[in-house]
């Protein structure tokens, strides 16, 4: 305990202390010879004293040889002890005496008892022995060279020679000659000291254990400390110093949890106890379950064989029935009309096998087809490798979009009841008066006429040369004309339906006095001119007019020339008898026009590909331009609440706009296999309409949500059919009613129809 | 256990039983008829019972209701037992026997009145009022609208000498007529207007004149209801200086008159009005409803919503009180008032095949009405049964309007420009 207190404690003191301390130990070197004297035989230690005075570094060495074949312990051992030496100087001299004698006795001891302790260091290791002595005879000890200086080999190497090795000068030290047996027992017995001499192997001599010796042993071999003087019991020194620890060890008295038990411990037993009590725990191992499987049952599902991942299994044949004996019973067996029939039958509808007959085994034939079955079935596996077909388990009514029934959705235009009979050419426009009453319309046969909705009845037929392209009732209640399209002509018809002071100002309206000046621009492309055949306006223009569209005030109007390009947009006003051209430069070639429903300045013009927005008040830029997508836009119509838009395509594809949300459509629908003719929206009822060169049309719901952050509803409603397709032409037109949920249909056939709900 | 002992199983013990009249009378004893007889078996059952020279049609009524199907089938619907002696009720059936030569008009005839029943009016798309004392014979045009004429109306026809008339047209005015019926009218004399009422703000869609009373309403495009007076005093006192300017001399001797209420509600056209009572107006609109409206506040008192857009509304069957209506799709339907918390009709007839343009309570029964149609027919309906009794199917286009005459005729107009009367409709 001292001894690695010290160690750790005085590390560096050690490190200071061995210089000094090879140093004494050569002080130490130089008397040991003089007292290894009185054990030694004289003429020897002359030897060792010549030895060490001559060479000295020789001597250095086999010290250091010693001290390295004893651990650290031992320097520093030594170093203490010089320390030791340093404080006591006066019992230095004993210890070494005590320690010089410890030697002896020990070699004469060992000759005592060598069968009984040495046999054992012998066989474990030889070394050991002169380890142990070093060990215990600390430091002074080792001074005693050995006279013999074989060093630490096996003595057997030496049994047949007659040295046992070599002395400090290298001549060989002789054995000496065995006493026989019975002689030596004989000298044993007289002597009386023999029991304490001992045979030393190694310098083959006897030693003489002193009286002290022997003592020393007995106590040793009692347990006792070898020193008498030694007093086990002695005070402890606290050698270590506590104050300037890093990590002071702590001197507290071991604390009472130590020897109680722990609670955690009870709690994580008592967790336990009530988790086996209710069964969570088990201690019985499982039933393993009997390995058997159904030999002819389905393996498609068997375990084992389901682990791989490729696993198919083969298709089950049916098993063998009676028929497929070789010798069936009779009934089994076809008769031949049965066999002609089946001859007659197609190959694939004949039986695959048809039993026969054998009397013996023997006679079986083999197997027909047995070639051409294995070809076939290396032609399966080549041609078609098996693959699990991964089939998705979805219902295809769960893929619908969740759309609500059309029968929640009604009213809309569903029947056919009324049709407007009369027009000779393909009906081309139609246009709904804002109260309902009347209808009008235009045909390729150059008549424009209006119907009274209620009965189907013509009312009046105006006559032209050339082809309606396009009628517009004035959206004014209070101003029943008529905008009809005519080839260049843009004419204003008076239709005499309102009451006489509403005729007063149309005849007003209608009566072109003096022209106001228009611009030079202007006048190339526009003229006014009264016309004579029915008293309204004609307003020429310099290319076909294709499309004509009132402002909701119904004083503005414009007027679209496909054919016109940048010019081919006009804006006339019907009060001022003035044509304005419009303030925005334009692209692509102008389809139809829009006046926004709500916000007075706004127009929408599409050309064949794009929708754009201008503000005409503003004169900028279109404000928004709606990207369809589509390849020939053929008609649009927008939502009266202003912000969505509908656009028909010539491939059938009619787009949703929300403007508010995006420039792309909202919703593309694809229903028509043919162009889109034209889509309408209806004024209060929440629907919309396309017709199409297919003659159908089709009925939609379109729903707008005041909430703005509620996308639009749209759900198609029915398809009307009805009209014929003539000269490869359907439907033409269709306007919705402006109070009910009716759906006019303008065909090619030359029939207006009017779908009810 | 063969087909035929079955066959004869079936047997049923009936009796005849009738309100008809001495002719038409079979013995009050039970006979035993075989089950799967149809109505036309029936009927020649009940013709052998009573040995007539001529052969006449019977409509059977068990339990008050029409027979449609065969005795078993009926017995079977009904859950009838046909252990006891049925007692079969037999009336002759409701069907026009007789076609009078059709009248040609000038254009389409969109209005006729039977309710007088020595005259019947037609009002004509040329915008001529006619009056036909019997098929082919116009003993009077009344002349002066400059629009077609949508409705017309008598407005006192029985018993006085001279027949007031009123018209309503499609230039939106509405004109009274005074008709001496004691001329002979042949030639035919032409009538002009004595009033011109003025104050519609659109076509004039539809005129009722008030029961025993002189004052008629219109329903127009405008969506109002006008009252109007058709008293000559009144009228030249109130608007004594109105004359009408500039087109036709000829016409400044009329008198012009103002409506003298306004009945605002309807949000479209109201399309047709009747005045069945004293103090009630029935009106039927474009805006797919049916109003009764209390003529001296003014108030409506019923609404009644269809979902259709109605052209056509009569008032008649058990007290008067049901309503009958036909628009926009081919169904008639007929609604109770009286019944409280619904507004779904009782009946609803669905043979025709388009718009109805016209419907009307048979004057004295309280089961039959009939129906016209663009399609072209007209249905004889009776409450009693879901089919129609008889078809007339004799216009060649839409019929745009049809009437009662006398109780036993049907007078109708339509596309085909013809006034068509099928006459022998025996209605007991």
């Amino acid at each position: 305990m001292t001894k690695k207190k010290s160690e750790a404690a005085n590390e560096d003191q050690t490190r200071d202390t061995k210089k000094k301390s090879v140093s004494a130990v050569k002080s130490s070197q130089k008397e040991k010879p003089v007292l290894a004297k009185q054990v030694k035989s004289s003429k020897e230690e002359e030897d060792l004293l010549l030895d060490s005075a001559t060479d000295s570094d020789y001597d250095g060495d086999s010290l250091s040889g010693s001290l390295n074949s004893d651990d650290f312990d031992s320097d520093v051992f030594d170093s203490e002890d010089d320390a030791s030496q340093k404080e006591t100087e006066g019992g230095d001299k004993d210890s070494s005496e005590d320690e010089l004698e410890l030697h002896g006795n020990e070699d004469s001891d060992d000759d005592d008892e060598g069968e009984q302790v040495d046999s054992e260091n012998d066989e474990e290791d030889g070394s050991d022995e002169e380890r142990e002595v070093a060990e215990e005879s600390d430091s002074s000890e080792d001074e005693v060279a050995p006279r013999n200086t074989v060093g630490d080999v096996p003595l057997e190497w030496y049994k047949d020679e007659k040295h046992i090795g070599y002395d400090i000068t290298g001549k060989k030290i002789t054995k000496k000659e065995k006493q026989d047996k019975l002689d030596s027992f004989l000298a044993n017995m007289d002597d009386s000291k023999n029991w304490r001499k001992i045979y030393d192997e190694y310098n083959d001599e006897e030693v003489e254990l002193t009286k002290e010796e022997s003592k020393l042993i007995r106590r040793m071999l009692k347990g006792e400390a070898p020193h008498a003087d030694f007093d086990p019991y002695a005070p402890y020194v606290d050698w270590f110093k506590w104050d300037d620890a890093i990590h002071p060890l702590s001197s507290a008295p071991e604390p009472k949890r130590r020897f109680i038990p722990s609670k955690w411990e009870a709690k994580k037993v008592v967790k336990y106890v009530r988790a086996i009590r209710k069964g969570l725990i088990k201690f019985d191992k499982p039933e393993e379950e009997p390995n058997v499987y159904l030999l002819w049952g389905d393996d498609s599902a068997s375990d084992q064989k389901s682990k791989h991942l490729t696993y198919i299994p083969p298709p089950k044949l049916k098993l063998p029935g009676h028929e497929e004996s070789y010798n069936p019973s009779l009934e089994y067996i076809p008769t031949e009309e049965e066999k002609a029939a089946y001859e007659l039958m197609y190959e694939e509808d004949r039986p695959k096998f048809i039993p026969k007959r054998f009397t013996s085994l023997r006679s079986i034939p083999a197997y027909e087809n047995a070639l051409k079955e294995s070809f076939d079935r290396c032609l399966d596996l080549y041609l078609c490798p098996r693959v699990r077909k991964k089939r998705i388990n979805i219902d295809p009514e769960s893929l619908k979009p969740k759309l609500p029934s059309r029968k929640d959705l009604r009213p809309y235009p569903n029947s056919c009841y009324l049709e407007y009979k009369g027009h000779t050419g393909a009906v081309t426009s139609v246009s709904p008066d804002c109260s309902g009453q009347w209808i009008a319309s235009g045909s390729a046969d150059g008549s424009v006429r209006i119907w009274e909705v209620e009965t189907g009845r013509c009312l009046k037929v105006w006559q032209f040369k050339e082809a309606v392209k396009c009628v517009a009732w004035n959206p004014l209640p209070d101003f029943p004309i008529l905008a009809v399209a005519i080839g260049q002509d843009l004419v204003i018809l008076n239709t005499e339906l309102g009451t006489d002071e509403e005729q007063q100002k149309i005849e007003e309206l209608l009566r072109l006095g003096t022209l106001p000046e228009q611009d030079e621009a202007v006048a190339a492309i526009v003229s006014w001119l009264p016309d004579e055949t029915y008293g309204g306006i004609k307003i020429k223009h310099f290319k076909n007019i294709s499309y004509v569209d009132w402002h909701p005030r119904g004083d503005y109007l414009s007027a679209v020339m496909s054919a016109g390009e940048t010019r081919g947009v006009v804006i006339h006003q019907l009060s001022m008898h003035k044509t304005q051209r419009l303030p925005i430069k334009m692209r692509g070639l102008p389809v139809c026009t829009l006046f926004h429903p709500t916000h007075r300045g706004m127009f929408i013009i599409a050309t064949k590909k794009n929708v754009r927005v201008f503000n005409l008040q503003k004169r900028e830029l279109a404000i928004k331009k709606l990207e369809t997508g589509l390849r020939e836009i053929s008609s649009m119509a927008i939502h009266p609440g202003g912000d969505n838009l509908i656009v028909g395509s010539k491939e059938g594809k009619m787009c949703w706009f929300d403007m508010d949300l995006s420039s792309k459509p909202y919703k593309t629908l694809k229903n028509h296999p043919k162009d889109i003719t034209n889509v309408a929206f209806h004024r209060s009822y929440p629907l919309f309409a396309s017709c199409s060169e297919d003659s159908t049309a089709y009925v939609f719901h379109g729903k707008v949500y005041s909430d703005l952050n509620e996308n639009p509803l749209i759900v198609p409603l029915e398809i009307l059919r009805g009209h014929s397709t003539s000269s490869n032409r359907g439907v033409l037109d269709c306007k919705f009613h402006p109070r009910q949920p009716w759906l006019f249909t303008a065909g090619a056939d030359s029939v207006i129809k009017l779908y009810c709900h | 256990m063969d087909g035929g002992g079955e066959d004869a199983s079936k047997v049923i013990h009936v009796k005849f039983v009738t309100k008809l009249d001495s002719p038409f009378q079979v013995p009050s004893s039970s006979v035993v008829i075989p089950s799967n007889v149809t109505r036309l078996g029936l009927s020649s059952i009940v013709n052998s019972l009573l040995t007539l020279e001529k052969h006449e049609a019977f409509d059977f009524l068990i339990d008050g209701e029409l027979i449609r199907m065969s005795l078993e089938q009926f017995l079977l619907a009904k859950g009838i037992s046909a252990e006891r002696t049925l007692e079969i009720e037999y009336i002759r059936a409701v069907a026009p026997r007789k076609e009078e030569k059709p009248s040609l008009h000038d254009d389409w005839v969109s209005a006729v009145d039977g309710s007088s029943s020595r005259f019947i009016l037609t009002g004509c798309y040329d915008g001529l009022g006619r009056i036909w004392s019997s098929p082919e014979s116009c003993t009077h045009i009344l002349e002066g609208h400059s629009g077609a004429i949508s409705s017309i109306a008598f407005v006192n026809s029985e018993g006085a000498e001279n027949v007031t008339v009123a018209t309503a047209a499609k230039d939106r005015t509405l004109r009274l007529f005074k008709v001496d019926t004691a001329e002979s009218g042949d030639p035919t004399t032409r009538v002009g207007a004595y009033k011109i009422l003025r104050g519609h703000k659109a076509s004039v869609a539809s005129v009722a004149a008030q029961k025993y009373g002189s004052k008629i309403c219109s329903g127009s495009w405008d969506c109002t209801i006008n009252l109007w007076d058709t008293d000559e005093a009144t009228s030249e006192l109130s608007v004594a200086g109105k004359r009408r300017k500039g087109n036709n001399q000829a016409e400044e001797t009329q008198l012009e008159g103002e409506a003298e209420s306004t009945f605002v509600g309807h949000t479209q056209c109201v399309s047709s009005v009747v005045w069945p009572e004293h103090d009630v107006i029935y009106s039927c609109s474009w805006d797919h409803s049916v109003r009764r409206w209390d003529v001296p506040t003014g108030k409506e008192s019923l609404n009644l919503f269809c979902g259709k857009a109605l052209n056509t509304v009569d008032v008649g069957g058990e007290g008067s009180a049901l309503v009958a209506a036909g628009g926009s799709d081919p169904i008639l339907r007929v609604w109770d008032p009286r019944k409280p918390g619904t507004s779904a009709p009782v009946f609803q007839f669905a043979s025709h095949a388009s718009w109805i343009s016209a419907c009307k309570w048979h004057k004295s029964s309280w089961f039959h009405l009939l129906s016209a149609s663009y399609d072209g027919k007209i249905m004889l309906w009776d409450l009693r049964t879901a089919w129609p009794l008889s078809v007339i199917d004799t216009h060649k286009d839409k019929v745009l309007c049809a009437d009662w005459w006398k109780g036993d005729s049907v007078v109708s107009g339509g596309a085909d420009s013809n006034l068509r009367i099928s006459s022998g409709i025996s209605i007991s």
